[in-house]
């Protein structure tokens, strides 16, 4: 499965999606899972716009929001213009970028605007 | 198990910014908590503490307390556990002695901050969060201040007027507390209504603004508990008892909470603290609350069981939080306004307590003779907490 789409841990006891991922099921306590494809489609839940990054994030201010895929939430940077762009409820779609750097090394992950 | 009291209670010295090293600072708290309790037989020594390997480059925070105060044979260790660490090793501590194995336990927590500059220590306390599904997007704690102030002014119509009204009261409780890092009083349009307010209070994390947050501070705190049946050897009166103590655990991705604004592991942590002790909320006359943010100390007096859900912001309005208020909070100036070295301020909390419960805590005194403490340590965020009650049982 490729890297590049949000994904989940299923449980493979009692179906249960996780992310991110346990070492035992949040429901059932069993420790096999399958990294199974999520939606790349979410919305909003809430969100915020981060004046104070902290070390190792090279903007001045960053969008901010938890994401809610329908079985499993992603929390993650938005790309927007502005904060008046955003709301609660609105639909976002995932794509793979760099998000930040750690000890010099670039670190990918998800990253989500509108569709 | 036996009981267990709090014999000796000390703030060294007054936070913010200290000069000399993180030693020397909790050397400062715990000598006064000694010099309070009237005894230096101290069997265990706990400190509490969250980033000094990181920060400071120093570990193994016990046993250079115990060496540089020689407290010699006194054992010791270092507490870790994020902002919660104060309280937790108060907690160790409280189960050393009712357990048996110590008479006579010394907790210090302490922690320099100001030493980084501060994307750098926001970035070490953000490594409390998630490391794949929250750190490494660049999530910090104001923004997880933010995601739960956003969700509270949606679903229960609280405003940036009602943080602010909770950063007022702190600080006003702040300026008569000696020990407080910030001695400042605001106002409503000082910080939100007036032109200046967007250059006095600037937006941090939407809807944010830095009086909605503690500031980043260096400071220490102390206290001396002791077996209850030794602890009239010790003639420190009243006597004020560690009555409850509970931990509460949740998930560590906020994200994978069903309803982000409530938080569990308050309710679990009060609920155990409450049944220890035999109390009611309805017992408890006056309250420490763990406002790294304002809405935090909002928050966790409704998942405490203090207010309704989504109803503990009318109280702010209606002042009933305040000193002189139906049920203070913060008599301290909380984190708001006392500060926030992480690994000092559960300890500090129940310092503030047993002054007031002893009726000693000088101009911030609440009156009526309060006999019933509660505080809530608030520890990565809302993932880890501990909740203590202490209670006057004598004089």
């Amino acid at each position: 499965m490729s890297e590049h789409i949000p994904f989940g841990y299923k449980c493979l006891n009692c179906g249960k999606l996780h992310y991110p991922k346990h070492g035992r099921c949040l429901q059932c306590k069993h420790r096999e899972f399958e990294k199974v494809p999520v939606s790349s489609e979410g919305t909003l839940i809430t969100f915020t716009q981060l004046k104070a990054p902290p070390s190792g994030i090279e903007s001045r201010s960053l969008f901010l929001g938890v994401i809610d895929l329908g079985d499993v939430r992603y929390t993650g940077q938005i790309e927007v213009e502005s904060i008046d762009s955003l709301h609660i409820g609105m639909k976002l779609v995932a794509t793979w970028k760099q998000v930040r750097t750690i000890d010099n090394r670039s670190i990918y992950g998800f990253v989500w605007g509108p569709p | 198990m036996r009981d267990v009291a709090i014999i000796g209670a000390g703030i060294g010295s007054r936070w913010g910014k200290y000069s000399g090293s993180l030693i020397e600072m909790m050397a400062k708290a715990s000598l006064s908590a000694i010099d309070d309790a009237g005894t230096d037989e101290i069997d265990a020594v706990f400190v509490a503490n969250m980033g000094a390997g990181r920060i400071n480059n120093q570990t193994a925070l016990g046993s250079a307390l115990i060496d540089y105060l020689n407290l010699f044979p006194a054992v010791g260790a270092s507490i870790e556990n994020g902002p919660a660490s104060g309280a937790t090793a108060a907690r160790i501590g409280y189960m050393a002695i009712a357990s048996g194995v110590h008479d006579v336990v010394m907790i210090t927590g302490g922690e320099k901050m100001r030493v980084a500059p501060g994307p750098v220590v926001t970035d070490f306390v953000a490594t409390m969060a998630h490391p794949e599904a929250e750190y490494i997007h660049g999530i910090t704690f104001p923004s997880l201040g933010a995601f739960l102030a956003r969700l509270y002014f949606e679903k229960y119509g609280v405003t940036s007027e009602d943080l602010a009204r909770v950063a007022i009261k702190n600080h006003q409780n702040g300026l008569k507390n000696p020990h407080a890092h910030i001695q400042q009083k605001i106002t409503m349009e000082g910080i939100l209504t007036s032109r200046e307010a967007k250059l006095n209070n600037p937006m941090i994390a939407d809807p944010l603004h830095l009086y909605d947050m503690c500031p980043v501070s260096d400071g220490s705190a102390s206290l001396i508990l002791c077996s209850m049946d030794k602890v009239q050897e010790f003639e420190r009166t009243p006597i004020i008892k560690f009555a409850g103590t509970g931990q509460g655990m949740d998930t560590m991705a906020v994200h994978e909470r069903e309803d982000p604004t409530f938080l569990k592991a308050v309710k679990i942590a009060s609920d155990q603290a409450f049944k220890m002790a035999g109390l009611t909320r309805e017992d408890i006359d006056l309250a420490e609350i763990h406002d790294a943010f304002e809405i935090l100390e909002l928050a966790e007096l409704e998942s405490a069981g203090f207010y309704e859900r989504g109803k503990s912001h009318l109280s702010i309005r209606e002042g009933e939080t305040e000193l002189l208020g139906k049920f203070p909070v913060n008599t301290s100036g909380g984190l708001k306004a006392r500060g926030h070295p992480v690994g000092a301020t559960g300890v500090a909390q129940l310092c503030e307590l047993v002054w007031q419960l002893r009726g000693e805590a000088g101009e911030r005194q609440v009156p009526n003779d309060p006999k019933h403490g509660y505080a809530v340590n608030f520890g990565g965020f809302g993932n880890n907490v501990v909740s203590t009650i202490l209670s006057r049982i004598t004089g």
